[in-house]
Order: C-alpha cells, then structure tokens, then sequence
C-alpha cells in the first residue's frame, strides 16, 4: 500500500478541485479526481424563458467567460430555427477570439507558470538590462520587506524547475507584460461585446451591437499588438521552456493520460460554415505523431455516468434524457463532477485535442522535431500554438465584417426568429480554449422544459465510470514522478496543463424534482 | 515620506495614487498626496483574504482587468494577498496554513466572492471544510469585510438554485457588510473601495442595501445616453436597423430605471464600452431581485410592466428635467 496524498484546494484553477493520488517508489500509482462544489444551474432555468438561458449559463464561469453564451444561442439557434447572419456569426467569432487570447495568456503566464519558475533565483540577476533590472528590484524589495505573498508559500522547487537567472527575472517580466496583455484582450473584445467578463451582446439569433467602422479600426489596432506578443514572447516562451528545461518532461510524455482526444469543431471561416477554423473529429489511442487516423464526430454517441458521482444511481445518458439527482450519501461517489463518455471511452478535450484532430502541422512539427510525446508539455505548446492560428483568423474576420458592412442589407441578428417557438429542441456546440463543449435545450409551452451541458473539464476532470475507467486527470497522474510526498510539484504541474475549470463542470440537478437530502457536514 | 516604496520608485508610487483617484472617482474624496502618504505611513502592507464559494471567479477575473493603475501594481506593491485560491502559488495544505496564519494575525481585509449554500454545507467545500466555517472563522478578526458580485451581495443566480445560495449578510448577521453587487463586480467599484479603506480605514458612506453611494447612488436609466428616447417612446426592436442603433432598450427587457450603479457615466472595461452602448439591456445585476425576480431578461415582463406604468403616470423624469 502506497503513501496516500491529498491535495485540496488545488489552486490558480478555476473552481474548488480536490486531487488524491497513491505514491509508491516515487511514483503515482493510483488518483481521484473530485469536484468539491455544486450550484445546480439547469434547474433554475426550468420553466424560464428560453432567451435567458444564455445570460444565465455565461455565469457558470467567469474565466472562460461567454463560452457557455455561445454554446447557448447555437442551441437555442437551433431550437428556434434562427439563421445567424453572416455579420452576427464574424461578431461572435470576433470576441470569442479574444476570449481565446485573453484566456490563454492567463493560463501560461499567472496560472501555470509558478510551478515551473524558482522566482526566488531573481535575486542572482547581475546583467544590465533596464527592464529585466526593475523586475529584479521589485521581487529583491519584496523580499527585503518580509512579504513575498502571494508569490510564496509553494511547492520547492525541484529539478525540473528553471533556476537560471535570467531566463526566470526575463520570464516574470513576461508574467507582468502579459498582466496587461490579458487586460489588452478583454479590453478588446469588449469594444463589441460589451463589458468582461461576460459579454453581454451575444444574444440567439445573433448579436446586439452594431458595429462601425471605428470600432472595427480600434479592434485590428489592439489584435495588432496582441499578435505581437503571441508571435513575438508567447509562442517562444512556450517553445524555449518545452524543449529547454522541460525536455525530459516532454520527452517522457508525463500526464499523458488515455490519449483519446475529441473536438466539436468551431469558428466558421465562410458564410456557408463549410471551413471551421478547427475541425470536428475524434482520435483515439495515439501514440504519437504519425498515421493518425480521425473519425467523424457523432453527438449521438456521448453518455455521461454517475456511477461514481454525488447523483442517485442512474444508467449513463445521452444528454438529452440527462437527469440527475443529487444524492450526497453514496458512499463510493467521490465527486460532483458525472463521467461522460464518448462510445464508452474517457476523452481528452481542449488545445492538445484540437490540435491532434486538426493533425496541426506546426504543433505536430515540434512534438516531431524534439520527440515530444502528447502529455503536460504538449498541451502548453498547443495551447500556444492554437492562439496565433486564432490571432490570423480574427485579421480575416475583421476583414470579412468590413467587407460585409459596406453591402447593403447588412444584419447582424436574425429578427423573424427572436421570440420562442411553442416547441422545440436544439444542441449547441463550441470548442471553448478549454475544450469541447455542449448544450441541449427541449423548450415547451415557449418555456425550457430541460437544459443540460457537457462541459470541457467535466469530460476532463471525470471520475471513474461503470467500467472503472479513470477520468482523463486521474490517468494522465498514473507513473508520475513524486520523490517527495510533501512536495508534489509534478501532480500539480500536470492538472494545471488541463486548465482545469471546475465551476463549469458542475452545474446540474435533476430537473424534475431538485430533491436534496439534508445532511450538515460540521 | 520614504524614498522608495516596496522597490517602488516615489514616480512610479505617485502615478499609483494619481491613476487610482482618477480611474476610481475618488479624487473628490482624496487628493493622490493623501492617498500617498495613508499607503506609504504604512508600516506594512495591509493584508488581503480573499475567499471564493459558490463563484464562477467573474469577479476575480473583473479585478485583473483594470488598465491603470495596474493589478499588479495593487497586489504586488500595495497589499498582500495573503490567501487566493486563483492567484496564489500555494496549493493544498499550504495554502490553508497560509490563510490560518493570516487569520491569526488578524487585521485583514476580507473579500468574499460567490455565495454559501444553505441547502447542505457539502455543496461547497474547500480543503475538507465547509465554506460556511471558513467564512464565519475568518470573518471573526476582518477590519473589513467586501462582498463582491451579485452572489455574495445578495445571493445572485445561486440564490435561485436547489442548493440554495444565500449572501454572506445571511451568516454574518451583524457584521458590516459592504456590498458591491453587479455581475461580475465593476473592477472599478472594487479597486475604488479597497482603496478608500486603506486610505480611512473605514467602509465608504453606504446606502440603505449596504452599497457605498459613491458608486450605486444613481439608476442606470438617470444617466444613460438613451433617456431622451425613452421619453419619445423610441424602443428598439431590430438590432439591424442603423437608425435605431441608440434607440431604447426598454422592450428589450432593460431593467436601467430600477437598477441603481454608475455603469453609464464609468462605463466597464476602462470606459471602452457597457451593456446599453452594446445594444445590450440593462439586467439589473445590481438589485437584490436579480436574477430570478428580473427574468424575462430579454423580453417585456413584470419589471417592464411597472416601468412602463411609472413612465405612463409621469414617475419617471423626463431628461430635460432632470
């Protein structure tokens, strides 16, 4: 018997994650994945006009904001036979793509970075560079002062931590620029959406802000300057840590996990949607970079498990006949976070997903090049890759909505089918930076008769299901190195590469009857 | 006043102040010297705990989105951020140790963020402790105590749910509570109030719900740009139509005569833009009645009803008297 380890709160995620993991010879053995906090959103929409359901979902998460939004109205685009006009599908697609830089420079940068950075090493800086020598005296003040929070405490610094001085003074300058890089993003999609986080003008049938030529200026001039610092700081700093210090990391595969990997397809390149920017496609035990075969996407096919999870015993579902109880009193359940499966098999999804399905070739060239196997280092190099392919989409997108603009009839919202249909069902689909997702709405009586979403991190963070098969997180700490049981630095390395994002993933209750069981935990 | 500030040069620390009465409507309050020499008096840097419970961590996000003064020239420089589950390195037992100490030492400002279900303690739990427990043991030594969004201002769309979520007033009965509803916060109101408390070391005069006046003391509808068509009865009803592009929202299911916040003079996001100049309509997320009291939220309901009425009946002043 191993020497059990529980991790809780798992931090610099978003939303309350539990991690146990089983170490013996240094290395994990076994792991529970477990999502600690619950709300119960479907719940509150029962009955609602369906129109809400888009604001409401938003609120799921506010650091992948608006992606539950966008995956809303193409459900309810769907179930109110709304045609998104080809000006309201580049507005969409305009300030979800600046939801994509924002999020991913927060990921790298404020999220990830600590765990592979001994910022202390700043204070062994001597060169002369103006820049990085400010950065230096702000950390060297900080600690003369006592008070390195929230920098410290942490996990210590192991071997695999970059200790070098100035790379680590040169990488939290970039940890302060791209503070305000995210800043520039939000501020970015906000000239169309509105206010972030949570846009407000995506609404089904299209969006509400009608847009100037001014605005359309202004957005390019600020995605400029963001496609420079993806190209220009991101993409090399992913690229110098992945194949620098963290070669054998990346090398060794570690937090690979399944690797299975699904994605729904997203962003529409013509009026059409005929080209997505990312393709739908399923691929199922790689093994690394060559003869990947893809297979079509069949919504059909996803069921989701509670059998290890805190809703009364059920058979997995389609989310369409999705419906939970909570039951808190099971006694092997360990998560509110449900088990879906794509034809019966645990899925990766998100940035390495896509990147895999679309069989990219720049993400697949340097896993070729350095011998990268699909794993924690993989998924931070696709994440960044995956940014500059949104930065040179959104140039054509502005171009297109430009373009669009001049011709007369311009519209950006579908009007004939704004009000709710008596009847009706729809699914939605986005490939949010975190990852597949979905949501199905039944609307009755012009009211939502039943709303489920299978979300990026529930197919991620999953706990075990009828087979016993582990969730994605659980397999991919299988064999990772843990010298020291009170310093479990790797674990935390490896969770964090999925950018985890638990409120989303726990968000339902059972429909019919929102039964809870009173039990108080002190 | 010191030369340096935490590595701070005075320049750099003087921006600091001026940005920060300027972005936050608090230099008619405060000139930037006194915010300077209340922050540098300091012999330490105020402590900061801020917990997260039934969230989506929006407000989180809100707080890193402001331009200048920068975040990291408030978290960094200006407080320390002794516990933040999204912000700090620690994880796990660390990081709970962190936050014991800090509450130990007491003296902190407490900023809640989301709500606390009241159904069953277990729908929320962080470090194998119910959320209510932490709050109520760190509310105990707080010299202040922020509730920001509209979760745990007042319950927000968790309050609506099986799980119940109540506000943070709920379990600290007694306590004062400054409230800084809307959905996410307005990273200004946010920046804005812990700066006037490190400044006073008292909450910012409030108003009868316990949001401070300097910022929820107007409706929306009193300063929004779209006033004079509310009063002509212009509403808007195709967001295609250039000519009705500033037209009012009202039919939309804007809630702006009833929701109290300056969003339309401060805007969002550094005054690039907000909900209404978004042809968005204003929902309300600063009312204790959001969400489940506002739905419909995109068509005429009951809360569009009684404005309407109000308008119908002259309640409601026309622009050119105000």
């Amino acid at each position: 018997m191993g020497k059990r380890i529980t991790i809780d709160p798992i931090t610099r995620i978003e939303g309350h994650l539990k991690i146990e993991v089983e170490v013996e010879n240094g290395k994990v053995k076994d792991a529970w994945s477990s999502g600690t906090m619950a709300r119960g959103f479907e719940a509150l929409l029962l009955g609602k006009d369906p129109r809400d359901a888009s604001y409401v979902t938003s609120r799921f998460c506010g650091v992948c904001f608006s992606v539950h939004q966008m995956a809303s109205v193409r459900a309810l685009d769907a179930a109110f036979g709304a045609q998104v006009p080809w000006g309201g599908i580049l507005l969409r697609n305009l300030v979800m793509g600046a939801e994509y830089i924002y999020d991913h420079l927060v990921h790298f940068y404020h999220l990830s970075a600590l765990d592979y950075l001994d910022i202390m090493a700043i204070a062994k800086y001597t060169g002369k560079d103006p820049e990085l020598s400010k950065v230096k005296e702000k950390v060297v003040g900080l600690v003369q002062r006592g008070d390195t929070f929230p920098l410290t405490p942490r996990y210590e610094p192991d071997e695999f931590s970059v200790k070098d001085p100035d790379v680590v003074t040169t990488a939290v300058k970039h940890y302060l620029d791209a503070l305000k890089m995210q800043i520039k993003a939000k501020n970015m999609g906000v000239i169309f959406g509105g206010r972030a986080p949570h846009y407000q003008s995506i609404v089904v049938g299209g969006f509400t802000q009608y847009p100037d030529i001014n605005q359309v200026a202004r957005f390019r001039s600020m995605l400029d300057e963001l496609a420079a610092f993806v190209n220009e700081v991101y993409i090399p700093d992913v690229v110098a840590f992945g194949t620098g210090p963290l070669l054998p990391l990346a090398k060794a595969g570690i937090g690979g996990g399944h690797r299975n990997y699904l994605s729904y397809g997203s962003f529409e390149l013509d009026e059409a949607g005929q080209k997505l920017l990312f393709k739908p496609g399923v691929v199922v035990g790689v093994k690394g970079t060559e003869g990947l075969t893809v297979r079509p996407f069949q919504h059909e096919k996803i069921t989701e498990s509670v059998r290890y999870s805190w809703y009364k015993n059920d058979t997995p579902r389609h989310p369409y006949e999705g419906a939970q109880v909570f039951d808190l009193e099971r006694r092997d359940a360990y998560s509110f976070v449900k088990a879906p499966r794509y034809d019966e098999t645990p899925m990766e999804v998100g940035p390495l997903a896509r990147g895999v399905v679309d069989r990219d070739p720049m993400l697949l060239g340097l896993m070729n090049d350095y011998g990268v196997k699909p794993g924690a280092v993989a998924r931070h190099a696709a994440r960044a890759i995956e940014t500059k392919k949104v930065v040179e989409a959104m140039y054509h997108w502005c171009d297109e909505l430009t373009a669009a603009m001049t011709k007369p009839g311009f519209k950006i919202h579908d009007t004939d089918h704004w009000q709710p249909p008596a009847q009706g069902e729809g699914a939605g689909f986005f490939e949010p930076p975190r990852g597949a997702l979905g949501h199905w709405i039944r609307i009755k009586d012009h009211k939502i008769a039943n709303y489920q979403a299978v979300v990026p991190s529930t197919w991620n963070a999953s706990p075990r299901d009828e087979r016993g098969l582990r969730g994605q997180y659980e397999e991919s700490l299988i064999g990772v190195p843990v010298p020291d049981p009170e310093n479990p630095i790797n674990v935390v390395r490896v969770i964090r590469s999925f950018d985890p994002c638990l409120a989303c993933a726990i968000h339902l209750i059972d429909p019919r009857t929102n039964q809870i069981r009173k039990f108080l935990v002190e | 006043m010191a030369k340096s500030f935490d590595g701070l040069s005075r320049r750099d620390f003087l921006k600091f102040c001026a940005g920060a009465a300027a972005a936050f409507g608090l230099s008619d309050l405060f000139t930037s010297e006194m915010i300077a020499e209340a922050l540098a008096a300091a012999a330490k840097k105020p402590p900061l705990i801020w917990l997260e419970g039934q969230d989506c961590a929006g407000c989180t996000i809100s707080l890193i989105s402001v331009e200048n003064p920068s975040p990291a020239s408030l978290i960094l420089d200006k407080i320390s951020v002794r516990y933040h589950e999204t912000i700090m390195a620690a994880s796990g037992h660390i990081a709970e140790k962190a936050r014991e100490e800090a509450v130990k030492e007491g003296g902190y400002v407490l900023v809640v963020e989301g709500s606390i279900p009241s159904a069953d303690d277990r729908f929320c739990m962080v470090g194998g402790h119910s959320f209510r427990r932490i709050v109520k043991e760190t509310a105990e030594k707080a010299a202040a105590i922020i509730a920001v969004g509209a979760c745990a201002a007042f319950g927000g769309i968790p309050r609506g749910t099986p799980t119940k979520g109540v506000p943070l007033s709920t379990i600290l009965p007694g306590k004062t509570i400054i409230k800084l509803p809307t959905c996410p916060v307005h990273m200004d109101h946010l920046m804005g109030t812990i700066i006037y408390f490190l400044v006073t070391h008292k909450a910012p005069p409030l108003d009868k719900l316990g949001r401070p006046l300097m910022y929820y003391g107007m409706t929306v509808h009193e300063n929004c740009r779209r006033h004079a068509h509310f009063d002509e009865g212009e509403f808007l009803s195709d967001w295609n139509d250039p000519k009705q592009r500033d037209w009012c929202l009202v039919e939309k299911g804007c809630k702006g005569p009833e929701a109290y916040s300056d969003c339309p003079i401060r805007r969002w996001n550094n005054g690039i833009n907000f909900c209404i100049d978004a042809g968005a309509p204003c929902q309300g997320c600063s009312e204790p009645e959001f969400y489940d009291r506002h739905t419909p939220l995109y068509a005429a309901g009951p809360v569009t009803e009684r404005i309407l009425a109000k308008r119908a009946a002259g309640l409601i002043p026309r622009k050119e008297d105000a």
